[in-house]
């Protein structure tokens, strides 16, 4: 029988307190999803997270070194989603993707290795996560993605990895504006070239993002009310990727 | 009307197109199906030609995935079925929050 699950990479960083994002994010996975999860993550992080029912935890030192604002950003291990994951198919996600509906479940069941959005959907209507124009190459949001386990899906990760390896050879080559490591970036420029330079399958979802500007508000048991400015709204099942950090204290 | 209740229905408006395109993209996310390992989209172009390829082309027949590869779809009922059942659950739930837009209004 096909082995099928949830990996997640959660380290705290002394600016954020990441294990809190991640808490929220298991409980909707178990309610909604309905997979088994496994965490990546370090020690120091693991003591500060409280019971969450039955979750495996892989422990691994983060790589450190990349930097956004100017804070600690320990995102660089998403390579390694591969050899960490224990499940056949695996459905890899950032713990500030809150899946209050079951929709990604289903694209656990497709005949694909390695499944990617390349689409974002701004909750606040101001459509700025327009990142062509900062790029030779279409970015792909690392997000959330789905493989499952072979040749291809090897070979894709392979790739991943080089890429990483000579990061700023890569951002030269495609032009890219934003000089940190980013596994968007990282991952469609293995797509682009393991793929022989032409297009791939995608997933054709669109992911709902709050930029980091909102302010989360409430989060319960089927969505969030965010705060823009002077205006407040909310989403109702619906899932929702949100980017302002200080979600983790809501 | 005053400038403060011209600004109050700019405000209204502003949040009510906001929640309608969130409301659209959810619809537009709920309307993705997996079937027979492929991911389809149960919108009006995918039921009209599932049902007029089952009405007029012995099964089984092939159609398109969202990857633009080609499925064979051996059982043609149970497919339009799904994509049927998909369709309207989405939109009926879309329809459901437009309603509370106009109540907003009011």
């Amino acid at each position: 029988m096909t082995k099928k699950g949830v990996l997640l990479f959660c380290f705290d960083t002394p600016d954020f307190k990441y294990h809190k994002i991640l808490e929220k994010c298991v409980l909707l996975i178990k309610r909604n999803l309905k997979l088994e999860v496994t965490v990546v993550t370090n020690f120091e992080t693991y003591k500060h997270i409280k019971p969450l029912g039955f979750v495996n935890y892989k422990f691994i030192e983060p790589e450190l070194g990349n930097k956004k604002y100017g804070l600690e950003w320990r995102n660089v291990d998403r390579h390694m989603a591969y050899e960490l994951s224990p499940y056949d198919v695996t459905l890899v996600m950032d713990i500030d993707y809150f899946p209050f509906t079951d929709n990604l479940k289903q694209f656990l069941d497709t005949k694909y290795d390695f499944l990617v959005s390349k689409n974002v959907h701004d909750l606040t209507n101001r459509n700025s996560f327009d990142t062509r124009k900062y790029s030779m190459i279409d970015m792909v949001w690392a997000t959330v993605f789905v493989f499952r386990k072979g040749k291809k899906a090897k070979r894709i990760f392979d790739m991943i990895k080089y890429v990483k390896q000579y990061y700023s050879y890569f951002m030269d080559l495609y032009r890219v504006v934003d000089r940190r490591f980013r596994n968007d970036y990282a991952f469609a420029i293995a797509l682009e070239q393991a793929n022989g330079m032409i297009t791939y399958d995608t997933l054709p979802i669109t992911l709902p993002t709050l930029p980091p500007d909102c302010r989360v508000l409430e989060i319960n048991d089927e969505g969030i009310t965010w705060q823009y400015n002077d205006q407040v709204n909310f989403t109702k099942n619906q899932d929702v990727h949100v980017l302002n950090k200080e979600v983790a204290n809501v | 009307m005053d400038i403060g209740e011209l600004k109050r229905q700019s405000d209204l408006s502003y949040d009510i197109s906001v929640a309608k395109r969130n409301a659209l993209e959810k619809a537009h996310a709920r309307l993705l199906v997996v079937y027979n390992e492929h991911i389809f989209r149960a919108d009006a172009e995918t039921i009209n030609l599932v049902k007029t390829l089952s009405e007029v082309h012995p099964s089984p027949f092939y159609v398109l995935d969202t990857n633009d590869n080609p499925v064979e779809i051996a059982e043609p009922k149970l497919f339009l079925k799904t994509l049927i059942e998909r369709n309207q659950e989405a939109i009926s739930s879309y329809h459901q929050m437009s309603k509370t837009f106009g109540k907003r209004v009011d």
